[in-house]
């Protein structure tokens, strides 16, 4: 009886906390997302489809859902195709190539909050890094961080400084993983290096590409702690990204109702796009060497 | 090893620290006297260290931080053994069922859950506590998976030995699994620790009191309290910033070998 029981016993704190914390909730919010209910009232009716009705017919979320979309689309094929070519180069095995590929790492574990810090400061108008490197060349002062233009711009760089030292190793190691001799043979064939890259690499490292592709677009729908602290979501709505609107919903104005909406779409949307990639890499990645 | 090119080497240089410059800056500063920053001279002091650790409290949001992700990891990687042990050498009913739900966690946006987790913590009075702060990150559904995988490298033939002399499933896991999986354990301890040292969005809606506050909580507050008056006093939030990044950066510099295979053996298996 007790030796059936093991496996159970073994898996049952883990699947608790998973339950607790990751799959009821997803039914509480859906649950959530059909009342009215500001946290304080006694009681918490339910409105059907309203929190979504308003939603959808808000500004803030159309709004939420361009700003996130141009900057997953702006900043995930920027960060690839830097870390594909910079790994390009960095796969080879020697001191300095350890020691720049260190470098290159080190903010992907280095705390999100003190990096946008340390950028804030970068950025700011009249003491920052890159205005005073500006002022040098004699041109103005730029305000990075208060033009709707720019802001997210200022974003798509500092997350694409931070996560970019994450795909180069994910992409070396994809790169160490093509066989030598077809290199060889082509270099037998009197092939140039870009043509190699073209031919060589960028196809047989697509396994690792559609890899990082998924982590950094559901990563990019989730960008959060960069906005809080740079932005928050500013200036005129021009960096307010979903989770920062759902943030705002349910934390700053604790409409849980909404924020609950809000949520179950950003949910659907994520879900969804994990799943219509799993099929686009099933069909397509049979490169495995 | 190649022999090395003196001119690469010093580029590769060049370029690892204008790609860091920001940071190593952001730390220079710390050591800046306000007056001499804002005047554009040199004043060397430790005062904002000073500053950021007392007045500003920021030896108890290192402590907080030094509990909550020590706690988080300990539990985690606890829970994680145990459950990749089984998923990897019992077949049980539900088993595969249970493991899918595990490995799908990998997929679900964790934003869905704030509010509900929110509620809860509410609910049961763990809100502005460590409990609060550490149960909600204790399951870690890609470390189960990932050790999960690795345990399935281990001859099973070790087990069945160790069961022939008597050992029970416990000491199979503890004297040979646990052994065994040291790297791959380690790697996933690392991560857990590194992701909830980072961790902001969840301290920052479930605690309130200041004596809590993780230091992403702190420096993100030091820096928007803005206490230049009207100037920001960037050295002092910069000091601030250093003791952040700090404990992470020693880490790094100890294991990078081992995070950068760790992370490597989780993407491409």
């Amino acid at each position: 009886m007790l030796r059936k029981l093991t496996p159970y016993l073994f898996v049952a704190p883990l699947m608790i906390f998973i339950a607790l914390f990751t799959y009821i909730p997803i039914l509480a919010s859906l649950n959530l997302s059909f009342r009215e209910w500001n946290f304080l009232s006694p009681d918490m009716p339910f409105v059907g489809f309203r929190n979504y009705e308003q939603l959808l017919a808000s500004r803030d979320l159309w709004n939420s859902l361009w700003v996130t979309t141009l900057f997953a689309v702006l900043s995930v094929p920027l960060r690839l195709g830097l870390a594909l070519v910079i790994a390009n180069y960095l796969v080879r095995e020697s001191m300095h190539v350890r020691l720049l590929r260190g470098a290159l790492f080190l903010p992907s574990v280095t705390s999100t909050v003190s990096i946008a810090v340390v950028f804030s400061w970068v950025f700011s108008t009249d003491y920052g890094m890159v205005n005073a490197i500006l002022g040098t060349f004699g041109l103005g002062k730029v305000q990075w961080l208060q033009n709707p233009h720019l802001a997210l711009w200022v974003l798509i760089f500092v997350n694409t400084w931070k996560q970019i030292g994450y795909d180069i190793v994910i992409y070396i190691a994809g790169l160490q993983a093509i066989p030598r001799e077809l290199y060889d043979a082509a270099a037998v064939d009197g092939g140039k290096r870009l043509h190699m890259f073209r031919r060589i690499t960028m196809p047989l490292v697509m396994p690792t590409t559609y890899f990082l592709l998924i982590i950094s677009v559901i990563e990019a729908f989730q960008v959060f702690t960069i906005v809080n602290v740079m932005t928050k979501g500013g200036p005129a709505g021009a960096t307010d990204m979903l989770v920062n609107l759902l943030y705002e919903i349910g934390f700053v104005l604790f409409d849980i109702g909404r924020g609950s909406a809000l949520a179950v779409l950003l949910f659907i949307l994520l879900v969804g796009l994990a799943i219509l990639k799993s099929r686009i890499i099933g069909r397509k990645v049979h490169y495995e060497a | 090893m190649k022999p090395e090119n003196p001119i690469l080497a010093g580029l590769a240089l060049v370029a690892g620290l204008l790609f860091l410059s920001p940071v190593l800056y952001s730390i220079w500063m710390s050591f800046q006297t306000v007056d001499a920053y804002y005047a554009g001279q040199l004043g060397f002091t430790l005062d904002n260290y000073a500053r950021a650790v007392g007045q500003y409290n920021f030896a108890r949001y290192l402590l907080n931080s030094l509990i909550v992700s020590g706690l988080v990891t300990l539990i985690g990687i606890t829970f994680a053994t145990m459950a990749a042990y089984a998923f990897a050498r019992y077949s049980f009913r539900g088993g595969n069922f249970l493991f899918a739900a595990t490995v799908a966690t990998l997929m679900i946006p964790s934003h869905i859950s704030l509010i509900p987790n929110y509620l809860t913590l509410a609910k049961v009075g763990l809100l502005d506590s460590y409990a609060g702060l550490i149960l909600p990150a204790i399951s870690n559904g890609f470390a189960a998976f990932f050790l999960r995988q690795y345990i399935r490298g281990i001859p099973k033939a070790l087990d069945e030995a160790a069961y022939m002399d008597g050992a029970t499933s416990l000491q199979v896991l503890w004297r040979i699994i646990v052994p065994l999986s040291r790297p791959a354990i380690a790697s996933m301890a690392l991560y857990i620790f590194i992701t909830e040292w980072n961790n902001y969005i969840w301290p920052l809606v479930a605690v309130g009191k200041q004596d809590l506050y993780t230091l992403q909580i702190g420096l993100a507050r030091l820096y928007r309290i803005n206490p230049g008056e009207g100037l920001i006093d960037w050295p002092l939030v910069m000091a601030a910033s250093t003791i952040t990044i700090l404990p992470v950066l020693l880490g790094f510099l100890l294991v990078e070998r081992h995070l950068v295979r760790g992370i490597t053996m989780g993407a491409v298996k």
